[in-house]
């Protein structure tokens, strides 16, 4: 019975979220769609920039960092607005930050180890 | 009466099951990616100028166009399945098949991109523009693989919508949002890494 009363109840509440935050919900959406264009903008911007000299080897390496940087705030924006993970069960968000850690270890984490060897080695 | 307890969704989470799959199957299309851009890095970081030559000829206002593609297709699936979830089918028919418009649309200007890469001879095997369209070819592959593999249930979903009994399962319209909204992060790392890494003036790594 209480098993009924639990599924019925989680019924009741979604369809009356669904309908509380039915403008709030496209709002967020829209919003999220707006800073994914202006963050897209704001790379190619980035990437066209001549950075001064004065920043010495940041003068190449800055609109790598800030593409990068801009890169991992559509992504969370995206996850957590389009992909719903801000309105699920915290528990999924785990789920979720373990294969994206690894993918940041992989792909950036490995990379510096490299740079690091090389440059060691041909000092 | 019947007191079964509710299994369409994991007891615990309130998360249904598919979206729970989806989740555990995007992971690992995150580690199968992830190979291609480690590898990629590690190899433009010692091959600055080959990368550098290679990015310099792609075509950057095609790539923010399909850039903006992706995003919109993704803003039209959540409101899909937003109205979807309110029983307003009239809309969400109207915003899944604006999402089609946007992954046939991305398959169209990447056609246009691979069939100039294809015209200037830049591709795999002619000498110094392999490593880097190696890498091209591969990734803006995958990716556009995706992109098929995603139009493929939208094609059914937006057909069923327009049949009497409509489609009735926000569900599973749900899931497939997930990829999909997947398929454009990948393509939020692509863009910048193949496209952006040289600065336009062309100086950067030449010296």
């Amino acid at each position: 019975m209480s098993h009924e009363h639990s599924a019925a109840a989680t019924t009741h509440n979604l369809g009356h979220d669904a309908h509380a935050h039915e403008d709030h919900g496209i709002k967020d959406y829209l919003k999220v769609f707006y800073a994914l264009c202006f963050f897209t903008l704001l790379t190619v911007g980035a990437a066209m920039m001549e950075f001064p000299d004065a920043l010495g080897h940041w003068k190449d390496t800055l609109h790598v960092t800030v593409g990068v940087i801009i890169a991992v705030i559509k992504v969370v924006m995206v996850m957590y607005i389009f992909m719903h993970l801000k309105f699920d069960h915290p528990l999924l968000r785990l789920m979720v930050y373990i294969p994206v850690f690894l993918f940041f270890v992989m792909c950036f984490g490995l990379n510096f180890l490299e740079t690091w060897d090389y440059s060691y080695v041909t000092r | 009466m019947s007191s079964a307890l509710n299994l369409s969704h994991e007891p615990v989470t309130k998360i249904p099951h598919g979206k729970l799959v989806m989740w555990a199957f995007l992971a690992s299309e995150l580690m199968f990616f992830s190979g291609f851009f480690g590898a990629f890095i590690v190899l433009r970081n010692s091959n600055y100028p080959i990368f550098g030559a290679g990015s310099n000829h792609l075509n950057v206002p095609l790539a923010l166009l399909n850039t903006f593609l992706l995003i919109g297709s993704s803003l039209t699936m959540a409101l899909c399945i937003h109205n979807l979830r309110l029983q307003r089918r009239g809309n969400a028919k109207l915003f899944m098949g604006l999402t089609l418009v946007g992954a046939f649309g991305f398959l169209v200007v990447k056609t246009i991109e691979y069939s100039a890469k294809w015209n200037d001879h830049l591709f795999p095997g002619q000498s110094e523009h392999t490593t880097f369209y190696s890498f091209y070819f591969l990734m803006t592959g995958f990716h556009a693989m995706h992109v098929i593999a995603g139009i493929i249930p939208m094609i059914y979903i937006f057909s069923k919508m327009y049949t009497k009994g409509g489609y009735d399962h926000p569900v599973k319209v749900e899931v497939l949002g997930l990829y999909w909204h997947f398929v454009d992060l990948m393509w939020i790392f692509i863009f910048p890494a193949l496209y952006l890494m040289i600065p336009f003036h062309g100086g950067g790594g030449h010296h």
